[in-house]
């Protein structure tokens, strides 16, 4: 199949090549936020904004921009439409916006938008870079809220902030800390590595 | 035009930067409006909460704050009110967390003796960790507190001080820092009270 249909697009950035657990990018943000499901899905669905707009951007700037300065107009790029997420959230959902503070403006420095721009948008049409942007960031969603939901389950015993757990539940506070994030990650990217390279062994 | 040309990339930068920068400049420009009065609301609701009336989602906020605080002085340090037949002393603050200012509102018994209600209106402090001093439960271990003496912000259980009477509250698990910083922003604006309002014990 050709690599790139929407298809195999949507394979790819989902599993094959997953952002988060084959190419490693964004992890600041996969232990950041990630003890949190609201926090998680909001700052999951400004990253998929982010992605798909800087993506067509570029994709549809790119004729234009010299190669000397391409990097640092898609920085630009991206921090625009950054900037952009953060004022409609001050505006219209002022308390998302308290509760995520100062993790708005990181989106600016998740490696998979720019490694998406300069990937794909960099060398294809606008509206084939939009989809790349969403599945890009489909697969960065759904791993975040496997790993969001281990640590907010054990850490705080609540799901989205409703207590699930029994009242004589300890929370495990290392749940709450970065250092889960980490082995939550790895144990992710083991399983998933065993069931891809069982898929290619067959 | 030659794209690799010194002058068609200092160009095309310059004229990509000025039209984001303009537009960005538009968005801010239309929302501004909504963004004050958002934080407006936020600001007066925390004064409601730190004089200690119980603040619900369906009320209407600009009211009871009209009605709670009818001769409020911009220019004062400080506010006084009456609440169920209480005088409280209502007051802003201001300090420096781990990542940068942390706002907020505290209410004291006009002797100074309780803490009232404490809210917290900005801070930058890490999701998660620091920035658990916005819940409700922490919040809520100031209501009633005995802060004669100044408060302690102490590393608990995580679960929360219900005693009122001790004058201490449970840390954030996992964020020392920013509890240290509540505890020193907090006696620091009681100091500032007992000062200002030293005449009137």
């Amino acid at each position: 199949m050709n690599d790139d249909s929407p298809v195999q697009i949507l394979k790819n950035n989902i599993w094959y090549s997953n952002p988060i657990f084959i190419q490693i990018l964004g992890i600041c943000s996969t232990l950041a936020v990630t003890n949190n499901l609201t926090n998680t899905v909001i700052m999951t669905v400004g990253l998929i904004f982010v992605a798909v707009f800087t993506n067509l951007t570029v994709s549809l700037l790119k004729n234009l921009i010299p190669r000397k300065v391409r990097m640092i107009l898609q920085t630009l790029i991206i921090a625009f439409y950054v900037i952009i997420v953060d004022i409609l959230l001050r505006a219209y959902l002022p308390e998302v916006s308290k509760s995520l503070g100062p993790y708005v403006g990181l989106i600016i420095t998740n490696c998979i938008i720019m490694g998406r721009a300069e990937a794909f948008a960099q060398s294809h049409g606008p509206l084939i870079s939009m989809w790349d942007g969403v599945t890009s960031g489909l697969g960065y969603m759904w791993v975040l809220m496997i790993i969001a939901f281990v640590r907010e389950l054990m850490g705080f015993g609540t799901l989205f902030g409703i207590t699930v757990l029994p009242a004589g539940f300890t929370p495990w506070t290392i749940m709450v800390m970065a250092p889960s994030a980490f082995f939550l990650l790895g144990t992710f990217i083991w399983v998933a590595k065993t069931i891809i390279l069982r898929q290619e062994a067959k | 035009m030659k794209k690799d040309s010194l002058f068609y990339t200092v160009l095309v930068s310059v004229v990509f930067a000025f039209l984001f920068v303009y537009l960005l400049s538009l968005a801010y420009g239309a929302t501004k409006g909504k963004v004050e009065e958002n934080q407006k609301l936020i600001e007066a609701r925390a004064y409601l909460v730190a004089a200690g009336i119980e603040v619900d989602n369906g009320m209407d906020i600009e009211a009871s704050f009209n009605s709670s605080f009818p001769n409020f002085d911009t220019e004062s340090a400080y506010q006084t009110t009456t609440v169920k037949g209480k005088s409280v002393v209502v007051s802003p603050f201001k300090g420096n967390g781990l990542w940068g200012t942390i706002t907020g509102v505290i209410g004291l018994t006009s002797d100074l003796r309780r803490i009232v209600g404490f809210e917290i209106v900005t801070h930058v402090e890490t999701p998660g960790l620091g920035g658990r001093i916005d819940e409700t439960w922490f919040k809520d271990q100031f209501k009633g507190e005995y802060a004669e003496k100044g408060i302690i912000v102490k590393h608990g259980a995580g679960g929360g001080d219900t005693d009122p009477d001790n004058g201490q509250v449970d840390g954030i698990t996992g964020a020392s820092r920013t509890s240290d910083a509540i505890q020193v922003i907090v006696n620091n604006q009681i100091d500032i009270l007992k000062k200002d309002l030293g005449g009137m014990n």
